[in-house]
């Protein structure tokens, strides 16, 4: 563990930021933060982020776009080549990785392969010399909400991939820390179970009030799980906020698009609360529209047959159905307007199968003008 | 290991390609050992007429002697400085390096390995008497054969120690620290844990090359130095292979086939300890 002259020094930091300490407890606060590996490689490029004691925070972006280097920062294995990390309201520049308030679930597992499942489990627990029985119990534990507890026995080698992968969320988990990151931690998983441990990594992190930054590329999860999420792209975090905000309202087209299909299009304002769009004239709920792009998420375009349309409401669009996707609980149309332009709408299944439309069917898309988005740029 | 499966016509060709080759290697240290156990017509019936000859020659006794002094010798030392070597080549390797630079650590390993021993020997020698020449010391005798020895094992015992550290996921020494250990528990509860295999492959493969090593070792010995290998040698070209010698031979087989078991059995055992120790 610690030198007798760090720990004191730790304990001094304590004893004077008090309450104030207790108050920030599992708060991450990031300013300013880059990490440049080459001039054209900048990994993270200025991240100012403040994520809260006890939320659940998910990382999004693409393969490549700095996620991981941020965590490492976070956990102290990079350095930032600019800006401040505090933890729990201190300073993480001096504090080397294993006295950081932080466990990693690595995203290439790093489990430790002359050590059983079981010891894997228990090795932060060792590291702090928790005392056997303690030890053992927590161990166990975490095995058996992880679903390993059979294999504990066993080496890493004799695991399969998901396996491998709860063994490496178990032995994060188990020294139940301030704050824990995980980088993409469900991926090997099938469905069934992921959805489990979807449910069971929320219930933990709830119960015990630890931060979780949690990276996926499985925005279906990032939508479920999260408090807040924090969509990233080249090295720069584009939009932060609730999911819901983020998911309805997003602030590019980058965020828009990498948060599931939609339908964009430059649009060019017109007074009375009109735009001009490649589909036509169309009403928008907001007054005075700026110059720039306009969205409809496709499960908000209402879709009516033949003569179905209400009268009367505004922008009603007539096309024909030129493809459509069964996807079980919903279906996926793609439909060619009148003047030519597409148009993606998801349908709930929710009629009788033989209800759904099919290709060359006509209809009436109804796109409601509080249901389309101006992103701006 | 399972290979793929071969049809049996592809196996047939590949055994009938492979047998001659399996032949030739393992056919003349057959052909050793068993005229070792030949007695002469005068000695009928003892089989261990020419062991016991070699353990009545002095001569022999004592160059048996020196060789296991020597290899044991250099290999543990040989085994320590490799070990430090691999650990600090992977440690401090560059990972951004390109070209030349990220092939520098494969290289300084390497070079010693494939260099041929006569050069290494006679370069040695040339050393040696210069330092001798220069300062009085370093007169050509088993320590002279001890340094050179260290020297040659030590990039072997390293490339085992190097090879093994490459193929571990790097984000392992970050997870010990991740999971609160310091550098001093980190290299206790996990490197050394995880390298000892490799440790323990590199010390028996440097006593194996260093106890039938002789090119460089007759280069470096001196008047009284004389090993194993070196006594086989002037033996023969003395008087040609004599029964004495197949029986000397074969005991060196024995004792690199002994090493090699020993190996085997290590680390196996190690594996099963592995999967059958019960959770903590
Ligand atoms: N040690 C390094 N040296 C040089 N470049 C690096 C290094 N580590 C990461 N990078 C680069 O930094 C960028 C961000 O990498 P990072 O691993 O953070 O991406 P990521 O968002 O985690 O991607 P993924 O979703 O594929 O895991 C990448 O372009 C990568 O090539
Ligand atoms: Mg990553």
């Amino acid at each position: 563990m610690a030198g007798p002259l760090v720990s004191a020094a730790m304990k001094a930091q304590h004893a004077a930021s008090g309450p104030e300490v207790a108050e920030r407890r599992g708060q991450i606060v990031l300013e300013d933060i880059s990490r440049v590996f080459a001039a054209d490689a900048i990994a993270v490029d200025r991240v100012n982020l403040v994520i809260h004691p006890g939320e659940f925070f998910t990382l999004l972006g693409p393969s490549g776009c700095g996620k991981t280097t941020l965590l490492r920062m976070i956990a102290g294995f990079e350095t930032p080549d600019s800006g401040r990390i505090l933890v729990s309201g201190r300073e993480m520049q001096a504090v080397p990785a294993h006295h950081r308030p932080v466990n990693t679930v690595f995203q290439s597992y790093a489990l430790f392969p002359h050590l059983s499942v079981a010891e894997n489990v228990g090795f932060g627990l060792r590291m702090r010399r928790i005392a056997r029985a303690e030890r053992r119990t927590r161990t166990r534990r975490i095995m058996e909400l992880l679903q390993i507890d059979a294999f504990a026995g066993r080496n890493p080698a004799q695991l399969s991939g998901g396996q491998r992968q709860r063994v490496a969320l178990a032995r994060a988990l188990v020294n139940e820390p301030e704050v824990v990151l995980l980088d993409e931690p469900l991926s090997a998983l099938d469905a069934k179970l992921r959805a489990e441990l979807q449910v069971e990594l929320m219930r933990m992190q709830k119960r015990l009030g630890m931060t979780f930054i949690f990276v996926t590329h499985d925005q279906h999860e990032a939508l479920v799980m999260s408090d807040r999420i924090g969509v990233m792209q080249r090295g720069r975090l584009l939009q932060v906020g609730p999911v819901l905000d983020v998911y309805e309202r997003p602030s590019s087209v980058f965020v828009a698009e990498f948060l599931g299909l939609s339908n964009i299009w430059p649009v060019t304002p017109l007074p009375g609360g009109l735009i001009e769009t490649p589909l036509g004239r169309l009403a928008i709920g907001a007054p005075d529209p700026a110059r720039g792009t306009a969205m409809i998420r496709p499960e908000k375009i209402w879709m009516y047959g033949e003569g179905g349309a209400p009268a009367g409401r505004a922008n009603l669009l007539g096309g024909i159905v030129r493809e459509a996707i069964y996807m079980g609980a919903s279906t996926q149309y793609r439909v060619e307007l009148e003047n030519g332009a597409p148009l993606l709408v998801y349908d709930t299944n929710n009629q009788a199968a033989e209800r759904s439309w099919r290709p060359g069917e006509a209809v009436t898309c109804e796109l409601k003008p509080e249901n389309i988005v101006l992103i701006g740029a | 290991m399972m290979g793929i499966s071969l049809g049996k016509s592809t196996r047939r060709s590949l055994l009938a390609m492979s047998l001659p080759v399996y032949v030739l290697l393992y056919a003349p240290l057959l052909l050793i050992a068993i005229f070792s156990f030949a007695p002469p017509p005068l000695a009928r019936g003892q089989t261990f007429y020419w062991y016991a000859d070699l353990l009545h020659s002095p001569e022999v006794i004592a160059a048996f002697r020196r060789s296991l002094t020597l290899a044991i010798g250099s290999s543990v030392l040989g085994t320590a400085l490799g070990t430090l070597m691999g650990f600090g080549l992977y440690r401090y390797r560059d990972r951004r390096a390109r070209g030349f630079a990220s092939a520098l650590p494969s290289l300084i390993i390497y070079t010693p390995i494939i260099m041929p021993s006569l050069v290494f020997g006679i370069s040695e020698l040339i050393f040696f008497s210069f330092i001798h020449g220069a300062t009085g010391l370093l007169g050509a005798g088993l320590l002279t054969m001890g340094i050179a020895h260290v020297t040659f094992e030590a990039p072997f015992v390293a490339l085992v120690v190097f090879a093994r550290l490459s193929g571990l996921d790097p984000n392992m020494f970050e997870a010990s620290h991740d999971l609160y250990a310091d550098a001093r528990q980190s290299f206790l509860h996990l490197t050394v844990p995880v390298i000892r295999p490799a440790i323990i492959g590199g010390f028996l493969l440097a006593f194996t090359l260093s106890i039938d090593d002789f090119t460089i070792s007759f280069f470096t010995a001196g008047p009284g130095s004389t090993t194993l290998p070196i006594y086989i040698y002037s033996a023969v070209a003395r008087k040609g292979v004599s029964p004495d010698i197949n029986a000397l031979a074969t005991l060196m087989i024995a004792t690199v086939i002994g090493t090699g078991l020993l190996q085997y059995a290590f680390t196996r055992n190690r594996t099963r300890k592995l999967v059958a120790r019960p959770g903590d």
